[in-house]
């Protein structure tokens, strides 16, 4: 008896394990309440009338998910203060979602506790369109359409069931910009660092001079560091080999068949990152001087480093502590920091590739980047009292009161323009083709950590001492070579081809 | 002579092991207690381990600084699940105790064995089970959702307190029974006094858990108003290292002070009818 027990038992187990063997059979599908949904999705755009009748639901509350900068700063209230006032007659009131900024909607969602309005990255929201979680937008009916370049439109476009749509409405462009002291320049730098003489430091124009300017920071043994980044990220590392050639997916960051980080003189980029590495130290091969370069930057550690401008405020706030412990009172130490901290578009990288070159020949260094937008939650029951929120908070005014209250960098033209300064450099970049918005398409899920340990084990190289990887460029591109193979490997073969 | 010295390098020795491992408990505790007063946000301006400088600002911002981290709100929002899950669990772990110890029933060996074998799965197996009859409930984003899990959770671990309600004879339970005492009065009147040791021990383990449990809340509470303590620290932002530590030692405060008032309770009851002979 005990033995036939311990058959069937054993015959369970053994069904049950290879139960995980074998293909997918079908994708994940979306839950019943979202097919109802899918179909509208996935018909003609010119049905999206079934989705948004135009006509505005009354007596309806919107959720809204914001990011948390918004709302501490004080601009999502103001906000929803005047949505809520425009809208009154119709009883629609938008409200805080009141959830994690990182909440998933593909989560919470099915079950009615996701947000009907969201604010995210395009790589975020572009993630929920394949489980059909967020409806489309009739983007060409806003009134922000033509004010917003088709690149940033472009991070918002997907093909779904044969059918073009776009699923969000681009507000903020987010890149990589250059963060220096300017109290940390040398004395002389407008004779001696200043060839153009355009009264901007070499330095922030061209990588040679940053490497050179890094390594006199160095040479002068005082535990300072000039330009430092953490490397093993890969929104700023990949830049690096964009500018050489490089790329994520082929077809225009479509077409995940084809990646591309070994593409052209890619190697050649990632060089360029070995050799910025050597004057570091090994903070930069984790996320330690992500996030200690505001503290770091403020008490002169740091020359300089990159990062989005999103949080220029965080670095001002650790400068002006610096100067108020200086003996500075608040105002004057606040006006010092800004005063200080200079916010500009990244230096140049030298054709060749060698940082050492003398006077090298120059060539734009691109930059990965984001567009943050609103997109419609699929479980929203009021969609049109939803885009009446987008259309409202897209709108001129409101994006330069976010331009005002958060410092972003505005998707709309009008409001790029008006705001000037970095927003104009970041605006034009996109237009120019030097930022590569982050691909919208699933699978770069799958690209980030195999990408992430190559960068990590080649800051790692600055550090060895005898059995360094990558001592040629050749090695470089292998090394490069092997992680398209493993992107590939993980979107086609272990993924069950996504 | 060899021997006092002997005896004399043993106790150093001992001693001096003692410390070290007292050191290496201690170290973390301090060090977070330190950082908890850096006026400083941020890990990154430590001089080496500690605070370059110490201020009571943080603590003063934990509880007034509330528009983004609402700490006082996530205690309140603790508490509450603690004390009433503290409540429910401990009142059916001494039920099921009890019952287990005391009555004789069919299937009960069968009962004992199979939470036996239940107890050996990891609680968090069952969370997307749990998430959806949560939905289904429409127990999503209320705490009572939480504490009827942590509630019905606890019987599952009545075996310290079976062991406890064994060694009480049951010959007492025969004279009371002798004298007409109902099985509800034996309980109440005979059995619990005498348990007061295993009843704070429940009451105890009953709060400490969910106090300081982080994947249910995590699961359950998706609004920021509802978040307990643990979870509204893990979501603080990169530049709050010292509020986290701030928040991570506050937390301990009501734990001690319910360790100290139940203390007595725990002595008085190990050592109640000790004298009887």
């Amino acid at each position: 008896m005990k033995k036939i027990g311990s058959m069937i038992l054993a015959g369970i187990l053994i069904v049950g394990m290879m139960s995980g063997c074998g293909g997918t059979g079908t994708e994940q599908s979306a839950p019943e309440t979202v097919d109802g949904d899918a179909k509208e999705i996935g018909a003609d755009a010119a049905e999206l009338k079934g989705i948004y009748s135009g006509e505005l639901e009354r007596g309806v509350t919107i959720r809204v998910l914001e990011n948390d900068t918004a709302i501490s700063e004080g601009y999502f209230q103001e906000l929803i203060d005047a949505f809520n006032e425009k809208y009154a007659e119709y009883g629609i009131v938008a409200v805080d979602a009141n959830m994690d900024q990182y909440s998933n909607l593909a989560d919470d969602g099915p079950y009615g506790y996701g947000p009907d309005v969201l604010y995210q990255a395009n790589d975020v929201l572009m993630k929920y369109v394949e489980g059909k979680h967020i409806y489309p937008i009739p983007a060409q009916s806003m009134s922000c359409y033509d004010m917003i370049p088709q690149a940033a439109w472009d991070a918002y476009r997907a093909d779904v069931d044969g059918t073009e749509y776009i699923m969000g409405v681009p507000v903020n462009i987010q890149s990589s910009m250059l963060f220096y002291r300017k109290d940390m320049l040398p004395d002389n730098w407008e004779t001696e660092w200043d060839k153009n003489g355009n009264q901007i430091p070499d330095m922030a124009e061209s990588w040679n001079d940053m490497y050179r300017y890094s390594k006199e920071i160095v040479d002068r043994g005082e535990g300072k560091f000039g330009y430092m980044r953490s490397l093993y990220d890969v929104y700023f590392s990949s830049g690096f080999l964009f500018s050489y050639g490089g790329y994520v997916f082929g077809d225009n960051n479509t077409d995940a068949t084809d990646i591309g980080f070994a593409a052209g003189d890619a190697a050649v980029g990632a060089n360029v990152i070995l050799q910025q590495a050597e004057l570091m130290n090994e903070d930069c091969i984790d996320d330690s001087v992500t996030v200690s370069a505001y503290s770091k930057l403020a008490d002169g550690t740091y020359f300089a480093t990159m990062t989005t401008p999103d949080v220029t405020s965080l670095f001002l706030r650790e400068l002006t502590n610096v100067y108020e412990k200086e003996g500075l009172s608040a105002e004057e130490a606040e006006k010092k920091a800004e005063e200080n901290l200079v916010v500009t578009q990244v230096p140049k990288l030298p054709a060749s590739g060698d940082l050492t070159e003398e006077n090298p020949e120059l060539i734009p260094l691109k930059t990965m980047g984001g567009v943050n937008g609103y997109a419609i939650s699929a479980y929203t029951k009021a969609p049109n009292a939803c885009l009446a929120f987008v259309e409202f908070a897209t709108d001129y005014e409101m994006v330069m009161k976010r331009h005002e209250y958060l410092g972003i960098v505005p998707a709309r033209s009008d409001a790029a323009q008006a705001a000037g300064g970095i927003s104009e450099i970041i605006y034009r970049n996109l237009d120019q083709g030097d930022i590569v918005i982050m691909p919208s398409i699933r699978e770069i899920e799958q690209v980030w950590t195999p990408a992430q340990t190559f960068f990590q084990d080649l800051a790692k190289d600055a550090f060895r001492t005898t059995d360094k990887k990558y001592t040629s460029i050749d090695l470089i591109k292998e090394g490069l070579e092997s992680v398209d193979q493993q992107i590939y490997d993980a979107i086609h073969t272990l993924a069950g081809g996504q | 002579m060899k021997r006092k010295t002997a005896r004399m390098i043993d106790t150093a020795l001992t001693h001096l092991i003692l410390i070290a491992v007292c050191f290496i408990f201690l170290f973390p505790c301090l060090w977070l207690i330190l950082a908890s007063f850096s006026k400083s946000g941020s890990i990154y301006s430590f001089k080496g381990f500690f605070p370059q400088e110490y201020s009571l600002d943080t603590f003063r911002n934990l509880f007034t600084d509330t528009e983004m981290y609402n700490y006082p709100q996530w205690f309140r929002n603790t508490l509450f699940i603690a004390v009433m899950s503290c409540l429910l669990g401990s009142f059916l772990v001494i039920l099921t105790a009890y019952t287990m110890s005391r009555f004789q029933f069919s299937g009960r060996k069968m009962i004992m064995k199979t939470t036996l074998v239940l107890g050996m799965f990891p609680s968090f197996m069952g969370m997307i089970a749990v998430y959806i009859i949560m939905t289904q409930f429409g127990l999503i984003n209320k705490m009572w959702g939480l504490i009827l899990i942590y509630s019905a959770n606890a019987p599952m671990g009545y075996l310290t307190q079976k062991g406890f309600f064994d060694t009480i004879p049951i010959s007492i339970d025969e004279a009371a029974r002798i004298d007409g005492a109902t099985n509800l009065q034996v309980f109440y009147k005979i059995n619990l006094p005498l348990s007061l040791p295993i009843i704070v021990y429940t009451a105890l383990t009953s709060f400490v858990f969910p106090w300081s449990d982080f994947i249910l809340p995590k699961l359950l509470l998706k609004e920021k108003d509802l978040y307990t303590v643990a979870v509204g620290l893990m979501n603080l932002g990169e530049t709050e290292f010292s509020r986290f530590a701030a928040g991570s030692v506050f937390i301990a405060v009501p734990i001690v002070i319910l360790y100290f008032c139940l203390m007595k309770f725990f002595v008085n009851g190990m050592t109640f009818g000790a004298v009887k002979g």
